[in-house]
């Protein structure tokens, strides 16, 4: 039952409709029984019996690390924890693919996100950074939350923790800003990243028999896809989990518009790469400091490498996140003397570690430039096999320039809905995004606004009980 | 508060000329200190106080009065 599912489009109400049933005090349950029979729609029992086994190591684990006095002991507990949830992740998510031949590959949707979440639960618990929670029924429901179990966001226990505490009636404001937000979520998925997966889908389907335009094409329109395709995820969790009055963190911040890779970092999938800044940069950083610039470029490398394993065990992920860990290891060895050189050019006004900052001429050309290198590196992240991608990565500029490129594996009316949802929703992006949710429809009168709720709903169902949906990329991981 | 070599070993390690800090200044709120600087300024106190922190006690750091506060508990007091 995905987001982009009519299952789910019965299922939501339902839920809403009895959480706010029920009395405050079980409605923690209520949202936990929700949450663990939209994991058991899967039709995976091992996915459910594993989140489930995860919750209770981590919760008893959590509650002996705070109340044991001995150092040995929390660090015993925090270790038991991370290889509990390590032990989960690899053994549902990359055993499996240890096997080359046999069935197909079996579901490990979710155990990639809240594994890192109970991970840094513990880790926060030992830092002191949040305290031990002693109801197993919040701990469990951190863990398994429905709107972001599937592809996080992966929360700090510290924001979300209090929020499940706090009693949270109903709001008229927040639920018709959770619909709204979902509403647009959805139009994002389906009507933007879809249609550009038609195109990438066939493009990079079978690489060796095109080069040049099209893939350039297929490649940007990838940028855009996944961009779509995974921010569009995010609204409709963000949207879901405002219907039961909670925040979500925002996962993305317009990351196509950053000056420099670690700017991107700082805007995209912006949970994970707080993670990954967190308990994986930093600790290894600070441990290998004496190494000094040696040190922080292992760092990245390391912490890139995993993070393109996390996305898969497939060397084109790995190669991807390690291009990700040079290019940051370049701009880093880099930074001094382009400081420097932006000083002696009386060009810097402020000062970057990772970019010059000068002119707004100079911000368009770093934005331009790391737009492109972010795509080349989704060239990696997208194709089928590395073979695939070296071939894509050498063939992007050659080949015949011809315009019908454009409409190479689109037809006429398909190109024209692609570029009219994609030019609605860099418009659209224009504006603040609470202020879309917070501010549309508001002002028309009752009659004409319940009617463009209902045509919204109409149009929503018709959308996906009629078209084909993709998968969400992020799925997989 | 503050000390003034402290304020000087961090502006010196970001090239700013001046910066007013305060104790609940956090490293967003100054200009060049993020997540591959930090490292490089830890090292600058360390070497500027003649110290070794621990990796968690660096780890522990929220603000600029925390790193003073963790500079102040270990200097050999005068």
């Amino acid at each position: 039952m995905s987001f982009n599912s009519l299952g789910f489009a019965a299922f939501l109400p339902l839920v809403f409709l009895v959480f706010h049933a029920v009395r405050e005090e079980h409605r923690w349950l209520a949202l936990l029984v929700a949450s663990y029979v939209f994991y058991a729609s899967f039709g995976a029992p091992r996915l459910l019996l594993a989140l489930l086994l995860v919750s209770v190591a981590t919760y008893a684990l959590g509650l002996c690390m705070a109340r044991s006095s001995s150092s040995r002991n929390r660090r015993a507990a925090l270790w038991a924890g991370i290889t509990v949830n390590l032990l989960a992740l690899g053994s549902l998510r990359y055993v499996p693919l240890l096997s080359t031949t046999g069935p197909p590959l079996p579901l490990a949707i979710g155990v990639s996100y809240y594994t890192l979440q109970a991970i840094s639960y513990l880790l926060d618990v030992y830092a002191e950074a949040t305290p031990a929670e002693s109801h197993p029924g919040y701990l469990a429901l951190y863990l398994a939350l429905f709107p972001r179990l599937l592809q996080g966001p992966i929360e700090r226990a510290a924001d979300l923790l209090p929020q499940l505490r706090r009693p949270r009636p109903f709001s008229y404001d927040e639920a018709r800003h959770g619909l709204l937000l979902f509403a647009w979520g959805l139009f994002k998925k389906v009507m933007v990243a879809d249609s550009l997966a038609l195109y990438v889908n066939k493009a990079y389907g079978d690489v060796h028999a095109h080069a040049g335009l099209p893939l350039l094409l297929a490649t940007y329109g990838y940028a855009a896809q996944i961009y779509y395709d995974f921010s569009g995820y995010t609204d409709m969790a963000l949207g879901t989990a405002r219907l039961f009055g909670l925040r979500l963190t925002e996962n993305f911040n317009f990351p196509y518009l950053a000056t420099s890779i670690a700017e991107f970092w700082r805007r995209w999938h912006i949970s994970l790469s707080r993670w990954l800044l967190d308990y994986l940069f930093m600790p290894i950083q600070i441990g290998l400091r004496r190494w000094r610039a040696a040190g922080a470029v292992l760092a990245l490398l390391v912490t890139f490498a995993l993070c393109g394993l996390w996305h898969g065990a497939r060397p084109n992920f790995i190669v991807w996140g390690l291009l990700h860990g040079t290019l940051m290891s370049v701009a880093l060895a880099t930074a001094p003397l382009r400081r420097r050189l932006g000083r002696n050019l009386s060009l810097a006004r402020r000062v970057s570690a990772v970019g010059l900052d000068s002119t707004r001429l100079g911000e368009a050309a770093q934005v331009f430039l790391t737009f492109n290198l972010v795509c080349f590196t989704w060239v990696f992240f997208r194709a089928d096999t590395l073979s695939d991608a070296l071939y894509v990565s050498t063939h992007l500029f050659s080949g015949p320039v011809a315009l019908s490129s454009f409409l190479f594996f689109f037809g006429p009316r398909q190109l024209v809905l692609t570029v009219a949802a994609l030019g609605l929703a860099v418009a659209a992006a224009g504006r603040d995004r609470e202020t879309i949710a917070g501010e549309s429809f508001r002002n028309l009168r009752p009659a004409v606004r319940w009617a463009s709720y209902y045509a919204l709903v109409a149009t929503m169902l018709w959308s996906l009980a009629t078209r084909r949906s993709e998968p969400f990329v992020y799925f997989q991981f | 508060m503050i000390s003034e070599r402290l304020k000087k070993t961090i502006c010196r390690e970001l090239d700013l000329d001046d910066f007013e800090f305060e104790d609940a200044t956090t490293a967003g709120q100054v200009p060049g200190w993020d997540s591959l600087s930090h490292v490089r300024i830890i090292c600058a106190v360390e070497a500027e106080f003649g110290l070794r922190f621990r990796t968690m006690e660096v780890l522990r750091l929220k603000n600029v009065g925390d790193l003073q506060a963790l500079v102040d508990a270990r200097m050999p007091i005068d």
